[in-house]
């Protein structure tokens, strides 16, 4: 009876220990001490996710309109651009609209020629949004981790519209106030505007697509469409995934919440490939009027591929202009144009260029070595236990 | 600092024409010379139109023809542009000629019959770097109308 007291006191207390670590404190003060247990992450609350979701809806809104506005506004600087380019570059403050500062301006007409960009048959606006010192009550603050673009349509079939917020950090090298100019980074601001060209960069550079390949981008967000070039690879890291020892936590935690084909893609698996590459393409498109594209561009966020932002990008580089406009113009559907244009299977493909990213993982049950052999030594003991038990039974 | 200036100094370069009027000139000198190639000696006025579709889009127009009047409808497009489609319809909608196997410079010939308001149709079918600039003439050849 002592002995059942004894086992029923432990169970209680594992018990206890499994709730403590596992179950989410409510109604407790903050201690201010770091939790116990690492898995555990502050959240907020299912209001403050309202709100933010509020906000979002007018952020979205409100750029939506903005560009519309600036389509139409933005006609007599298109028509004042230098020959032999095709880019015009305004700045925009508080809902005023002003020539953009001449650095800015530089820089973004550097990021255009390093694009390999000239007279190009879609010509590109770029509004660069500037910060402002106030924060109107009013409304929610601005997204600087966001840009908006306008894709030609059948109103204006040559002006892609970006707009590229360069936030509080950009901004102050452009005040007004000769003490508070800072020397500028020329070479990190004109990266900066390459890769916030987004879209309109390949719609400059490759003209309008093809119906099947345009759908297949506006469905998904144009994630693997969001840098026509971002230089050499392993120079710039854009998740964790990249820059984190697998033999870290926060690896796998940056893995397991990537959708399960991203994660079959970083095991070299072609097929988890293929189908996180052609997520979204469809028979019949459909590309809403006007096509708007807000685009979220914070740092490590990955929605269906690592480094898909350059995905296309560097299908264009491997296989020369003249295959990639093929693709990018063809009726075909997307996955037959994308692998006549790659010359091989797209799962494949895509495997090879994921492994030059990220070391492939992994994937199924594979104990640990340390695991392994403490389960072996556990087994062993239980078998010598019982085969010592068994050889001193007597029977009476 | 003296990248800086270069940087300023591109800034600061004089602005001129826009761009992309490169394709639209192309368009506009190619179908010059065409019209200039059929040799029309008639009074009636060459009637022009001109625009950009991408790929598989078209465009129409009306015009109206003179009975007994020859014509010669020609499409031209930019050098981006592999093949264009070229289609005549009647009042109602109907197709009376289509030319499709001339690539990027199909050729209608035409003699009304009757004066009336005809469809001109063009489809660009293909075109490798999109939008694909065009332009159409109506050109009335020799005889003037009865």
């Amino acid at each position: 009876m002592a002995s059942l007291k004894r086992w029923a006191l432990v169970g209680l207390g594992a018990c206890f220990a499994l709730a403590l670590a596992y179950l989410p404190p409510r109604g407790a003060k903050p201690s201010g001490r770091e939790s116990l247990f690492l898995a555990q992450s502050p959240r907020g609350t299912p209001a403050r996710h309202r709100a933010q979701a509020v906000a979002d809806e007018w952020r979205a809104a409100d750029g939506s309109l903005r560009l519309l506005r600036a389509r139409r506004q933005l006609k007599a600087w298109v028509r004042d651009a230098s020959v032999g380019t095709s880019l015009v570059v305004v700045s925009e403050s508080a809902g005023v609209w002003i020539a953009a500062p001449p650095v800015a301006d530089s820089a973004t007409r550097v990021a255009w020629r390093q694009l390999g960009l000239g007279e190009t048959k879609v010509r590109v606006a770029v509004i660069i949004q500037l910060a402002t010192s106030f924060a109107a009550r009013d409304r929610p603050l601005p997204d600087e981790g966001s840009a908006a673009y306008l894709a030609p349509d059948s109103t204006d079939r040559t002006t892609c519209i970006a707009v590229v917020s360069l936030a509080r950090y950009w901004t102050r090298f452009f005040a007004d106030d000769p003490r508070d100019l800072v020397r500028v980074p020329l070479d990190v601001l004109v990266q900066s505007l390459k890769a916030g060209l987004g879209p309109c960069a390949f719609y400059a550079a490759y003209g309008t697509p093809g119906k099947s390949v345009r759908g297949w981008l506006v469905s998904r967000g144009w994630d693997l469409a969001l840098t026509l070039d971002a230089g050499a690879r392993g120079r710039q890291y854009n998740s964790l995934i990249e820059m984190v020892d697998p033999s870290y936590p926060l690896y796998w935690e940056a893995v397991y919440s990537l959708p399960p084909t991203a994660v079959a893609c970083l095991a070299s698996r072609p097929d988890g490939c293929r189908a996180a590459v052609l997520a979204g393409a469809s028979d019949d498109p459909a590309i809403s009027f006007p096509d708007i594209l807000p685009i979220d561009r914070r740092w490590g966020r990955v929605p269906r591929l690592v480094e898909g932002q350059r995905f296309l990008g560097d299908v264009a580089r491997a296989v020369g202009r003249d295959r990639f406009l093929s693709f990018w113009t063809s009726a075909l559907p997307v996955d037959t144009a994308l692998a006549a244009a790659l010359k091989r299977p797209v799962g494949e493909w895509t495997a090879d260029w994921q492994r030059d990213f990220v070391r492939p993982i992994r994937l199924g049950p594979a104990p640990p070595l340390g695991g392994l052999v403490i389960a072996l030594a556990i087994a062993a003991l239980a078998v010598a236990v019982v085969a010592i038990t068994a050889a001193r039974r007597q029977v009476r | 600092m003296r990248a800086f200036l270069v940087l300023l100094a591109i800034a600061a370069m004089p602005t001129a024409l826009s761009g992309q009027r490169r394709w639209e000139q192309q368009v506009q000198s190619r179908l010059a010379r065409a019209v200039v190639a059929v040799s029309t000696s008639s009074r009636l006025p060459v009637v022009k139109r001109s625009g950009m579709l991408n790929t598989d889009e078209r465009a129409s127009f009306q015009t109206t023809l003179v009975q007994g009047v020859p014509y010669a409808i020609i499409a031209v497009c930019d050098d981006d542009c592999s093949r264009l489609q070229l289609t005549l319809l009647s009042a109602s909608g109907s197709e009376i000629a289509k030319e499709r196997d001339s690539e990027s410079l199909p050729t209608l010939h035409f003699t009304p019959e009757a004066t009336a308001a005809y469809g001109i149709r063009v489809v660009m079918e293909g075109c490798r770097w999109n939008p694909c600039w065009y332009a159409v003439a109506v050109v009335p050849l020799g005889r003037n109308p009865p």
